[in-house]
């Protein structure tokens, strides 16, 4: 209990001081967490909108294999990218292995999934006379699409929600491509481990209180936002 | 013209639909009445290009926008010249005002426009203290007359409503059906509804068809009934029962049937009178209604609800009254089969 206590009491101590390096890997993680759930959603909530709307040969395997996609062991996420981005892969030239966007792109494989998966379960909860209405009203595809979206808004929002919960506590993609580089590729998870490792409990601690500090303040800003959307 | 040709349509493999033609003209009043079941949903969905015939095409003026050996999809332009309402509509989240506005604004007409029309339906319609209302503070038959001012906006040459009047009461289905036809006055529209109460349906439209099973009745919506037709029988007369009677029935067929007896084929008396007639039923009077000069439809309980039509001298001079005596006679060559 003593150790537990010793490191709470650093983790405090770290964060009023506002550490150079901490505030670094936050930085860092927030960058990336953000910048692969936007992508991640960008392309997930429209394809979990076809899978959900469209009828086409194969959409019940193409379900199939988004929901097996959720499963996806993080680490061979990176394993497969470490094999694409490195140097004698086929996007070795990108020159992206051991950095930033390359533990973006695999978050960004990470989330696709359960954006999709989860936004068709969202569209598919939609009462289907909202679409038909909308469409019988005059809306082009995009148009009617918004209608629908508009309804399922706060289904919508939980899966931005599980996307950027998923991405900002992802550890083993972004340990393989990210490589952990101090000021470079250091994220909050895998300074985590390193920490860990080394026996800096403390500091690991601190991490790990900023990283559940930070999931709460985006779950809280969705909650503000939803809010003002039902206003 | 917005016809459906050889269409076939089936959910999960169950037949929902078959029509070899059904053709709603320019400015036609059409009513379709038929039980729950029936299929008149199904058939106003195809109509208004929502979904795509399993079988057959969907044309506009004569040409095919949906369905077919290409398997069509409609285009915009095609779907914005019909609208639906459906029998229990939603409304988009927003105001009322919004929701009047949405077929206008997706058009890409300019926001003072939209304004002026919102305003100019809404006024008709009666609705206009409510456009500042949400949906969550309406009644399900506010929400109904939002629905069809909201399909109205948009101006459509087809309006196809599917009970537009279920959830209203008489004075607001009044307004409703005053206001459709104000519309039609101002400009030309085709209303092609279903509903369930022939009343209404006489009333409002020119043309009343029957849908029942999936198809159309070859005689009028009144006096049709679900029955399953025995394969034994002494020669090909059958007694048929329905309700607490049985109909006599000339037919060689056995199994699920649609059972109809024109309303015109019945004869009325007050007592029993010595004809050919295989079914004559004794019963009262419950309903006179007179739905076009000079006729009145009268429905009596023989057992089961039955209407007949005379005119209105004949009504006068058997001296037909709510819960007055009445006989039916109809020939069993006269009951029809499909």
């Amino acid at each position: 209990m003593d150790f537990l206590g010793e490191g709470l009491r650093r983790a405090l101590a770290l964060l009023l001081a506002g550490d150079a390096e901490v505030t670094g890997v936050v930085v860092l993680t927030l960058k990336v967490a953000v910048t692969a759930t936007v992508i991640a959603c960008a392309i997930g909530l429209p394809l979990g909108f076809f899978l959900a709307t469209r009828p086409f040969w194969g959409r019940r395997a193409a379900f199939t294999l988004v929901n097996t996609a959720l499963a996806f062991p993080t680490v061979v996420t990176g394993l497969l990218l470490f094999g694409l981005l490195s140097r004698r892969g086929p996007l070795g030239g990108l020159g992206w292995l051991y950095t930033w966007q390359a533990i973006a792109v695999g978050d960004v494989c990470i989330a696709l999934p359960i954006a999709a998966a989860l936004s068709a379960a969202a569209v598919q909860g939609v009462d289907p006379r909202v679409r038909r209405t909308a469409q019988t009203l005059g809306a082009s595809a995009w148009r009617t699409a918004w209608a629908v979206a508009r309804e399922a808004r706060f289904a919508l929002a939980a899966v931005i929600t599980a996307a950027f919960g998923h991405v900002i506590a992802e550890i083993g993609s972004a340990m393989i491509v990210g490589g952990n580089i101090r000021g470079s590729t250091r994220t909050l998870t895998t300074a985590i481990a390193l920490y860990t490792g080394q026996g800096e409990f403390g500091l690991a601690l601190a991490l790990g209180v900023i990283l559940l500090v930070l999931a709460l303040l985006v779950n809280i800003a969705l909650q503000v936002l939803q809010g003002k959307a039902h206003a | 013209m917005l016809e459906l040709v050889g269409v076939r349509h089936c959910y999960g493999g169950r037949m929902v639909l078959d029509l070899e033609r059904f053709a709603v003209p320019p400015g036609a009043l059409i009513a379709m009445v038929g039980p729950n079941g029936s299929g008149k949903s199904t058939l106003l969905r195809l109509l208004a290009l929502l979904e795509q015939p399993t079988e057959g095409e969907v044309r506009l003026d004569g040409e095919p926008v949906c369905g077919g050996p290409a398997r069509s999809r409609p285009t915009a332009a095609a779907r914005r010249r019909v609208t639906l309402v459906e029998q229990r509509p939603v409304l988009f989240r927003g105001t009322v005002r919004e929701n009047l506005g949405y077929g206008l604004v997706v058009r890409g007409v300019r926001r003072t426009e939209v304004n002026r029309v919102v305003d100019n339906v809404a006024a008709r319609f009666g609705i206009a203290p409510l456009l500042e209302r949400h949906r969550h503070q309406l009644s399900e038959g506010e929400v109904q007359r939002v629905a069809v001012a909201r399909a109205l906006a948009v101006e459509p040459e087809v309006l196809l409503l599917d009970e537009p009047a279920s959830s209203a009461d008489r004075a607001a289905a009044q307004t409703l059906y005053g206001a459709l036809a104000e519309e039609r006055r101002r400009r030309p529209l085709a209303i092609c509804l279903a509903s369930h109460q022939l009343e209404d349906a006489y009333r409002w439209a020119d043309d009343v068809r029957a849908l029942a099973e999936g198809k159309l009745s070859p005689v009028t919506p009144e006096n049709l009934f679900r029955v399953e037709l025995p394969n034994a029988g002494a020669g090909d007369l059958k007694h048929i029962r329905v309700g607490t009677i049985e109909i006599a029935v000339m037919t060689d067929r056995a199994g699920p049937a649609i059972l109809a007896v024109a309303p015109s084929d019945i004869f009325v008396s007050r007592a029993p009178l010595t004809s050919s007639a295989r079914n004559v039923f004794a019963g009262r009077v419950t309903r006179l209604a007179r739905q076009r000069p000079g006729v009145v439809h009268v429905t009596a309980d023989v057992g089961v609800e039955l209407v007949a039509v005379v005119t209105e001298a004949a009504a006068r001079d058997l001296q037909l009254t709510p819960g007055g005596p009445v006989v039916f006679a109809f020939k069993a060559s006269a009951v029809r089969l499909f």
